[in-house]
């Protein structure tokens, strides 16, 4: 987990937390840490070849405008490319999605439900002010405030107090052990540090971040300017970074044929491979999966309610089919847990009523008395995501061969979301973008989180399982409880998994180095990113 | 003349009441909100949810929010974007230039094809006719929008020195806008010019299947000068029908085609506003659409009468 022989240690003061480093005991290696001990994780970005050249500017290719860009108040996943540049917390995830200090140097754990945050010295917002303690609390102050909450709130719930030590040591007191509040503080913008005093951050962000704000033209372009202030050494390399918006995943494509853009993601992987191969001088990473394409199934609603049909269903999807004709192969069979998090565990093990089987499929019809197959009317997916609906239409197929009728239905996503959030429905699709945890993934399951309620869910001991998890500390075990969760959740077959895989299947221009698609889906690494000639 | 056009124009209020009206129940009635859209898949708590929507004034009653978007309008405010934060009117003006841009190169261009080509096909008939009208079907079976892609992708596959994507104000550079407006304008341009041309082609033939036209010949007139005073002049007022009603239709087609080719204009505008749910901006566009349809039927009404003295009004 912990490199000591990379030659490339960026950071020498900074200690590097690797979430899976369950041989050294915690405390004992952040004690380490602020005993002077140089840590680093090599960060894949700087490993690659070449010497960073300063300067030039990176167009990046989205699909999508920013909502908001205070991350306190933000909730469009559309705005996290941007926020990610603007802004830093004191943790963040490296390229292998593992957590590491960013903002704060380290921090003491003097048990389970304190920690004690040193923070970086001499940083600077990008108004100029100082950055110190202070602007942690505010933070988190505002996060939290009684009158206001934000958006995000529910994540940090589990925050007693937050006190400033001194101005540049702050510490957080927790109701409970936790294990998903470090999580939480290394993903931007959830755990994104906004300085005191300023207003109206929606519109004139203002971090701590490698990138300046510098002008948004809604639906042509948004620009960035390099943070002269930025705490790294030497970075960011760039000058500017320009976003420019395609709504249309063809003129994406042609964008990047025809230099237009030096950088983009496609939805659909086998686009992006087929882009690769037909234009010289591309890159294409696959990172890791961070998207799964569940079917979601209203359990409280008839014949939904009977554990047969749900089974029926699972035994009768053929996972792998889907897997190989939609994505092409690039992906892996579906998990609750998609592999990103928690050590990389990819949930790819065997699950009850995961095989395909459909005479077994047709038999417990028949036990939950539909001997003559059953028709469980519309199913719901993204009209707007072409993959989900073509998924869709091959588990119509196949549901069909075991007598189980569908009526398909594609959707536009405003109403189809406020269907799935209200129970409305009976089949539906909607996959999840990258959680920063996977409590948040699973705890939509719990009969006490809004979501499960209106879905019906009413398995108490699925709920403990999902409360247990959130406090075990030790990754290993962790990954186990998830794993138990998962398998509980597929034996009951509450949503069917059907495959997982990487959200943004990105590509890039030969001369860009030192980028790092990471499965957080959002671009920290343009920090490291530098254009070859 | 002058009366008539003043009853028209006072017309339009009443039409113009109705259509805000309905832009604005219609998008309300639609499932789904700015705060749900914009949150997305995200675990946000209902009780956020409902924060945002507070913020927006979109827990007050509908009448409430439709009499306030009115006292609005009234004093020419048409309220601020959820998704931006500006007001929406400044951010809707260079758009709708911008579209207008579009629209006007789309319909010149729908204009000469149309009509020329309708009349090629009606004047020399046998292999030309063949040719023209196989092109009209050829175009009109296949969606602008598959054309416009089409042009896209192949451009960017063996031209990608052509910059599609370089959009640049027309103040900044004349010339390169001009540039960057050329193949959208055509995408948009073909399938209207199909109408045109088939219309022209129509009401030439009817006009000159007539006995005038007939006379025109025997007395040994220049077919030229047929063509121009007695047919062209005689057909020009059903083309002219059409190319206004058309005018709705390259509005329509403008929101495929601008956002095909990141153009940023009225239609990339709506379109990006339907999806969030950002009802002020949707509601702006949709008056703002009304208000140019309606003048451009006054203006097609002018038109008749300027070309055919038989039209007179009041």
């Amino acid at each position: 987990m912990l490199d000591k022989t990379t030659p490339n240690i960026e950071f020498p003061t900074q200690l590097a937390l690797a979430q899976g480093a369950e041989s050294v005991h915690r405390r004992t290696l952040l004690r380490l840490a602020l005993v002077g001990g140089a840590f680093s994780l090599a960060p894949m970005a700087l490993a690659q070849s070449g010497t960073p050249r300063r300067g030039g500017t990176l167009t990046i290719g989205a699909d999508a405008d920013p909502i908001g860009l205070d991350p306190v108040t933000v909730t469009a996943f559309s705005s996290y490319d941007f926020t990610a540049l603007l802004y830093t917390g004191l943790l963040r995830w490296n390229a292998e999605m593992k957590i590491e200090p960013d903002l704060a140097t380290g921090f003491l754990t003097p048990d389970d439900t304190t920690y004690i945050f040193r923070l970086r010295q001499g940083v600077k917002f990008h108004n100029g002010q100082p950055f110190n303690a202070e602007d942690v609390k505010h933070t988190f102050d505002r996060i939290l405030d009684p009158a206001n909450p934000a958006p995000n709130a529910n994540l940090f719930s589990g925050i007693k107090a937050v006190t400033v030590v001194d101005p540049h040591t702050v510490k957080f007191e927790l109701k409970a052990p936790s294990a998903t509040f470090l999580s939480y503080l290394a993903t931007n913008p959830m755990g994104s540090i906004v300085p005191r005093g300023a207003t109206d951050l929606k519109t004139k962000p203002v971090g701590t971040g490698p990138f300046v704000f510098e002008s948004y033209e809604p639906n042509q372009q948004f620009t960035l300017k390099r943070n002269p202030d930025y705490y790294e050494d030497k970075q960011p390399y760039l000058d500017t970074v320009v976003f420019k918006f395609f709504k249309d995943q063809a003129s994406l494509a042609s964008a990047l044929r025809s230099k237009a853009i030096d950088m983009t993601w496609f939805k659909d992987p086998k686009v992006s491979a087929q882009i690769v191969k037909t234009t010289r001088d591309l890159v294409s990473a696959p990172g890791k999966t961070s998207r799964t394409f569940p079917v979601w199934m209203n359990v409280k609603a008839k014949p939904f309610n009977d554990a047969r049909v749900r089974r029926a269903l699972s035994l009768a999807s053929d996972r792998k089919a889907c897997l190989q004709t939609v994505l092409g192969g690039s992906g892996k069979v579906g998990a609750m847990v998609p592999e990103s998090q928690v050590g990389g565990y990819d949930g790819v093990g065997p699950m009850p009523y995961y095989k395909h089987d459909i005479a077994a499929a047709k038999k417990l019809l028949a036990e939950a008395g539909f001997p003559n197959g059953i028709d469980l009317g519309d199913y719901i997916v993204v009209a707007a995501n072409a993959l989900d609906v073509q998924c869709a239409q091959i588990l119509q197929q196949q549901w069909a061969a075991a007598g189980i009728k569908v009526n398909l239905k594609p959707m536009e996503t405003a109403p189809l979301l406020s269907m799935w959030l209200k129970g409305e429905f009976g089949l539906l699709s909607v996959a999840l973008a990258w959680s920063a945890d996977p409590d948040v993934i699973v705890s939509r399951l719990s009969s006490a989180h809004p979501h499960g309620k209106a879905m019906g869910m009413d398995d108490a001991a699925l709920d403990k399982l999902i409360v247990d998890a959130r406090s075990i500390l030790d990754n290993g075990k962790r990954a186990a409880a998830y794993q138990q969760i998962q398998k509980h959740i597929a034996e009951q077959a509450y949503v069917l998994q059907i495959y997982q895989y990487p959200l943004r299947w990105e590509a890039w221009r030969g001369n860009v180095k030192g980028y790092v698609p990471l499965a957080a889906n959002i671009r920290s690494f343009v920090r490291t990113t530098w254009l070859d000639k | 003349m002058t009366r008539v056009l003043l009853v028209r124009l006072a017309w339009m209020v009443p039409i113009l009441f109705g259509v805000s009206l309905v832009a604005f129940t219609l998008m309300r009635a639609l499932p789904g909100d700015f705060a749900q859209a914009a949150a997305g898949t995200a675990d946000v708590s209902p009780e956020a949810l409902d924060a945002i929507r507070r913020e927006l004034g979109l827990d007050r009653p509908i009448w409430e929010q439709y009499l306030h978007w009115l006292g609005q309008i009234a004093v020419g405010d048409f309220g601020t974007s959820f998704v931006t934060d500006k007001p929406v009117l400044g951010e809707l003006l260079p758009r709708l230039a911008v579209t207008f841009e579009l629209t006007l190169l789309a319909g010149t261009m729908a204009m000469l094809l149309g009509a020329s080509s309708g009349l090629a096909s009606a004047r020399f008939r046998g292999r030309t006719d063949w040719v023209v009208r196989g092109f009209n079907g050829l175009l009109l079976a296949i969606p602008n929008f598959v054309v416009a892609t089409l042009i896209v992708l192949l451009a960017g596959l063996y031209f990608p020195e052509v910059g599609i994507f370089n959009y640049v104000p027309f103040l900044e550079d004349p010339i390169g806008n001009l540039g960057s407006m050329l193949l959208p304008a055509l995408s948009l341009a073909l399938a209207v010019s199909v109408t045109i041309s088939e219309n022209t082609r129509a009401a030439v033939l009817e006009v000159a299947s007539q006995d005038f036209v007939m006379v025109a010949r025997a007395k040994g007139l220049h077919s030229g000068a047929v063509l121009r005073d007695y047919l062209v002049r005689n057909a020009l007022t059903p083309v002219i029908t059409v190319t206004g009603l058309q005018l709705a239709q390259l509005l329509g087609g403008s929101i495929l085609i601008e956002t095909i080719f990141t153009i940023p204009g009225m239609g990339q505008y709506l379109f990006d506003s339907i999806t969030s749910r950002d009802y002020p901006v949707i509601q702006a566009i949709v008056l703002v659409a009304a208000v140019i349809v309606l003048l451009v039927n006054v203006l097609v009404d002018v038109a008749y009468a300027r070309a055919d003295a038989r039209v007179s009004y009041g």
